[in-house]
């Protein structure tokens, strides 16, 4: 990506990683195996992909009251995403198991936003400011 | 947001470690969801601290060890083991004995330690308007729908909502979003607990985290009819309130419950509808099954009961194994009434505390190796419940056979499967 664009911060923090790109929603109760990190559920953009260590971004979350918890597992077992950038406001579990695990979280991000970003670029976020930019 | 002089002492740990550390929680949420204010509540249904999961009943002993205390009358979401009796599961005593150490942590910051995703059943019942919070769906959408509290669907928070007494204003605690958003015409006569679940399964697909409004049906639905159709709404949907008109406070007519707004579309649920439901979940045709369960959500003292009236002075099959799950509160009142004792000598067991998809059945965990925790190789259950049925085919891993409570019983008795519909 070119610059930076400013979200919404969700979820207090800094973090920067390698980019992982969505193209569906996620469910964090079923899609991603906390034991791995691996992307398991059915994201054809994404599947069997490592979230570990990456820069999450997807549209939203599909809702689950128990995500909270496999957002947090996936910290305890060390697998978790260092960030998530998000276009849509994820749900409150998700947003309840980043505070925990502190995962700083961006949303409100632009749709312009997807094709303005490789995979695997390492890109910046602050869940303070709402800030994500790249980073050279 | 803004804080009263109480909140901003918590904030500021004026009030020691834990209350801070649980409002620090809550402002934060609360910024994410553009809430104003705190509201005070009068209930919490929190996370247990589950034994199958990494450090996780160390999440509730931590915060024991910090101080923590509930400031309002809090109840306790299921767990992973039956504490008392873990051998009748199969459970590996270590598993049990972890269990155990969250329910001293409970004990400890003055929680009721039920155990279960049915506290009402267990006497925790709030009232009209009663803000609260709950970790568990099924608990958020009773209380929304069938007695006109307000809470949201929550996660872990509910724990920092106990101890502070507090949560951010948003969501369904708002005026604004306790609406109708699609009208739901029944167009079929409901005949069990089950067609009510088939139902919820149906209609949580198609309305997703809206809030349907139900037409249609023939006379209004039990208690144990209302708990099982919105378990299922909050299941296959994110539904968090569905409204019956003369039934959901404070609405007497569908027209309230849109409050003027035009609804979406309209949903119809016709017989077919729920056959669909039925046949989606029955996925073995062979007649292999090694558990049949009743009792999701844990079960009420009227569905023990009707358990105790269909297993009375007969005896289930030999080799099968006959699950009934219910809250401990609700098994000592059945208990006291003889109805565990016909449970029993029927052959069925009765757990507390856990159910198969909460137990060391679960594939999804991570339990500590050191627990001995071995998922048992099963083929396919039979259940009475849409979630149950949701739940075994996503973290069991094993096939499923969903049928009425009646026709489940009459399957552990006989040993051969029996339809929706096919009870003796």
């Amino acid at each position: 990506m070119t610059g930076s664009i400013r979200g919404r911060g969700i979820v207090e923090g800094q973090a920067s990683g390698p980019v992982l790109i969505a193209a569906e929603a996620i469910s964090f109760l079923g899609d991603v195996d906390i034991n791995t990190g691996a992307i398991v559920g059915d994201l054809p953009s994404v599947h069997g992909r490592s979230v570990k260590g990456t820069v999450l971004v997807f549209p939203y979350s599909r809702g689950s009251a128990g995500a909270w918890r496999f957002l947090y597992q996936l910290f305890k077992h060390g697998n978790h995403p260092v960030a998530i950038v998000t276009r849509d406001s994820p749900d409150p579990s998700v947003v309840q198991g980043a505070i925990l695990a502190g995962i700083p979280i961006v949303s409100d991000v632009p749709q312009s936003f997807w094709g303005n970003m490789r995979d695997g670029e390492t890109i910046a976020v602050d869940g303070t400011s709402g800030e994500v930019k790249a980073i050279d | 947001m803004r804080l009263t002089a109480a909140e901003q002492r918590m904030l500021d740990g004026g009030d020691g470690p834990a209350k801070q550390k649980a409002m620090a929680g809550l402002v934060q949420l609360g910024r994410a969801f553009g809430a104003e204010r705190m509201v005070e509540i009068g209930y919490a249904h929190i996370h247990a601290g589950m034994a199958l999961y990494l450090h996780d009943v160390e999440l509730m002993e931590d915060l024991a060890e910090l101080g923590a205390t509930m400031a309002v009358p809090s109840s306790v979401n299921i767990a992973n083991a039956d504490t008392v009796n873990w051998q009748a599961t199969g459970a590996p005593e270590k598993l049990a004995r972890l269990q155990q150490r969250a329910a001293d942590a409970q004990n400890r910051m003055g929680a009721a330690c039920t155990f279960t995703c049915t506290p009402y059943w267990a006497g925790h019942w709030p009232t009209w308007n009663t803000h609260m919070t709950s970790i568990e769906s099924t608990v958020t959408i009773f209380c929304n729908s069938v007695l006109g509290a307000r809470s949201n669907r929550d996660g872990f928070f509910a724990v920092y909502a106990g101890i502070t007494g507090r949560y951010p204003l948003f969501g369904y605690h708002l005026d604004e979003n306790r609406r109708g958003t699609h009208l739901v015409r029944v167009d079929t006569p409901l005949r069990s607990i089950t067609d009510f679940s088939a139902l919820g399964f149906h209609v949580g697909r198609i309305v997703g985290e809206g809030v349907p409004v139900f037409e249609g049906f023939e006379r209004r639905p039990s208690l144990d009819e209302l708990d099982a159709l919105g378990a299922a709404l909050a299941t296959s949907g994110g539904v968090a309130l569905f409204i019956v008109p003369g039934v959901t406070p404070p609405y007497a007519t569908a027209a309230q419950a849109f409050g003027g707004r035009v609804p979406d579309e309209a949903v119809d649920a016709r017989r077919a509808d729920l056959d669909a439901v039925y046949d989606y979940f029955c996925t073995r045709d062979d007649g292999v099954f090694d558990i049949v369960h009743v009792g999701c959500p844990h079960a009420s003292f009227e569905e023990m009961k009707e358990y105790g009236r269909l297993l009375d002075g007969r005896r289930i099959a030999d080799g099968m194994e006959l699950w009934v799950t219910t809250s401990r509160p609700v098994r000592r009142m059945a208990e006291e009434a003889g109805i565990v004792r016909t449970l029993e000598r029927a052959g069925a067991k009765v757990i507390s505390d856990t159910c198969p998809i909460s137990c060391h059945f679960a594939r999804t965990v991570s339990p500590d190796p050191e627990l001995g925790v071995v998922p048992p190789p099963l083929r396919a259950i039979v259940v009475d419940s849409a979630k149950q049925a949701k739940y075994v085919r996503d973290m069991i891993r094993c096939d499923t056979l969903l049928t009425g409570t009646a026709e489940a019983i009459e399957t552990a008795l006989t040993g051969r499967f029996v339809r929706h519909g096919r009870a003796a």
